[in-house]
C-alpha cells in the first residue's frame, strides 16, 4: 500500500527550500554516528516529498540513508543567514536523472550569482567547490524547524509550535 | 587511539577563520540527526577544536546525550572542504581559551547589534577522530593531473 503523506510544506516554505541558498544534510549510521554533507538543490513534489541532489561522493552519508533513511536537511540564505530544517526520512537513493541534472546545473549557476552579486566570493573560486556529480533522495518531511541562527533556532514550525 | 588521516589541523588553518560558516551534524540518543551552521570551529592544538556554547540549543542537547559530532569547513581561499569527526572531551568556563572564544561572540555579537543575546556560556572542546578532504570536481581533476602520488583523497 503506498505511502500516504501529509504535506508540511507551504508555498512561503517550497520557495526558500528551492531558492539558492546553502543546504546541509545531516545524517547517522546505526550506532548513532552523525554524518554532515551537502545538498545541491532541493524540488519541492506536488505531494509535498522532497527530491534532494546529494553529493554523489558523499559514501558515508549514501550508506547512512541505505540503512535507516533519517536525514536532516538545513537551508540557508546565503545573504540574511535566515534558515530552514527540515527532517524525516528517505524512501529512496538513486541515480540522477537528466531533469536533476537541468536543476543541478540551475540551482548552481543561481547560486554563484547570488554569491557574486552579494561579494562573498570570486566566481572562479567558488567553482572549485562543485562536486564531482550528484544522486537524488527521496525525502519525506515530518517536522520543519526555524534555524536561524539566534535563541529562536531550533523552534518548530511545523506541525506543531513547540521546540526541536 | 591515534587519528587516521594525513591532513592536519594546522594544514587547513585557515578553514578556522570564522569567514565561511561551518556545519555540524548530531544526532539525539534516539538517532534523530540534527544539521546547523556554525560560525566558527575553533583551533586548539594538533588533535582539538574547540566550538562556542552560546545557547541551549539541539546541537548541544544532542551532544549530552550522544558526544560525537560531525563538522564540515571550508578552506575560504581554495574552497576545499573537510570533514571532521569529533568527539567531546571537556567544556570549559574560564580561562584563555574561554577567553578567546568569548572576544570572538562578542565581536560578532557587536557587528550583529546583539550583544543582549549572544553570550557565550561555555568553550566546548573536542578530539578530532578524523579528518579528511572531501574532494571536489577540482579536487579530483587536480589529483588526477598529479599522477599516482599526488592522488590521494586525503
Amino acid at each position: 500500500m503506498p505511502e500516504v503523506v501529509e504535506p508540511l510544506i507551504d508555498a512561503a516554505a517550497k520557495e526558500f527550500l528551492e531558492a539558492p541558498c546553502s543546504l546541509i544534510v545531516g545524517t547517522v549510521d546505526d550506532d548513532g554516528l552523525p554524518d554532515a554533507t551537502r545538498a545541491w538543490a532541493v524540488d519541492v513534489e506536488a505531494d509535498g516529498r522532497l527530491r534532494v541532489l546529494l553529493t554523489a561522493n558523499a559514501d558515508v552519508a549514501l550508506a547512512n540513508l541505505r540503512a535507516n533513511g533519517r536525514i536532516a536537511l538545513t537551508a540557508t540564505d546565503f545573504v540574511t543567514l535566515d534558515s530552514m530544517q527540515v527532517k524525516g526520512h528517505v524512501t529512496a537513493v538513486e541515480p540522477r536523472t537528466s531533469a536533476d541534472e537541468v536543476r543541478f546545473d540551475s540551482n548552481w549557476a543561481r547560486c554563484i550569482a547570488v554569491l557574486v552579486d552579494a561579494d562573498l566570493a570570486a566566481a572562479e573560486v567558488i567553482e572549485r567547490f562543485a562536486p564531482p556529480g550528484v544522486v537524488a533522495c527521496v525525502m519525506v518531511v515530518e517536522a520543519i524547524f526555524d534555524q536561524t541562527p539566534g535563541p529562536a533556532a531550533g523552534t518548530r514550525l511545523a506541525p506543531t509550535g513547540i521546540r526541536s | 587511539m591515534s587519528p587516521r588521516r594525513q591532513v592536519t589541523l594546522y594544514d587547513i588553518q585557515s578553514c578556522f577563520e570564522g569567514i565561511i560558516p561551518a556545519a555540524i551534524a548530531t544526532a539525539s540518543a534516539d538517532g534523530v540527526p540534527n544539521v546547523t551552521h556554525l560560525s566558527r570551529v575553533h583551533l586548539v592544538d594538533d588533535d582539538h577544536v574547540a566550538l562556542s556554547n552560546q545557547f541551549f540549543s539541539k546541537t548541544v542537547r544532542n551532544l549530552a546525550e550522544n558526544p560525537r559530532a560531525c563538522v564540515e569547513v571550508i578552506d575560504p581561499h581554495t574552497y576545499d572542504r573537510y570533514r571532521m569527526v569529533l568527539r567531546y572531551e571537556r567544556t570549559e568556563r574560564r580561562g584563555p581559551l574561554f577567553e578567546r572564544l568569548r572576544r570572538d561572540i562578542d565581536a560578532i555579537a557587536a557587528l550583529t547589534g546583539m550583544q543582549d543575546v549572544f553570550k557565550l556560556r561555555s568553550a566546548d572542546v573536542y578530539r578530532v577522530v578524523e579528518l579528511e578532504l572531501v574532494p571536489s570536481a577540482a579536487n579530483l581533476a587536480e589529483m588526477r593531473d598529479a599522477g599516482p602520488d599526488g592522488g590521494r583523497e586525503s
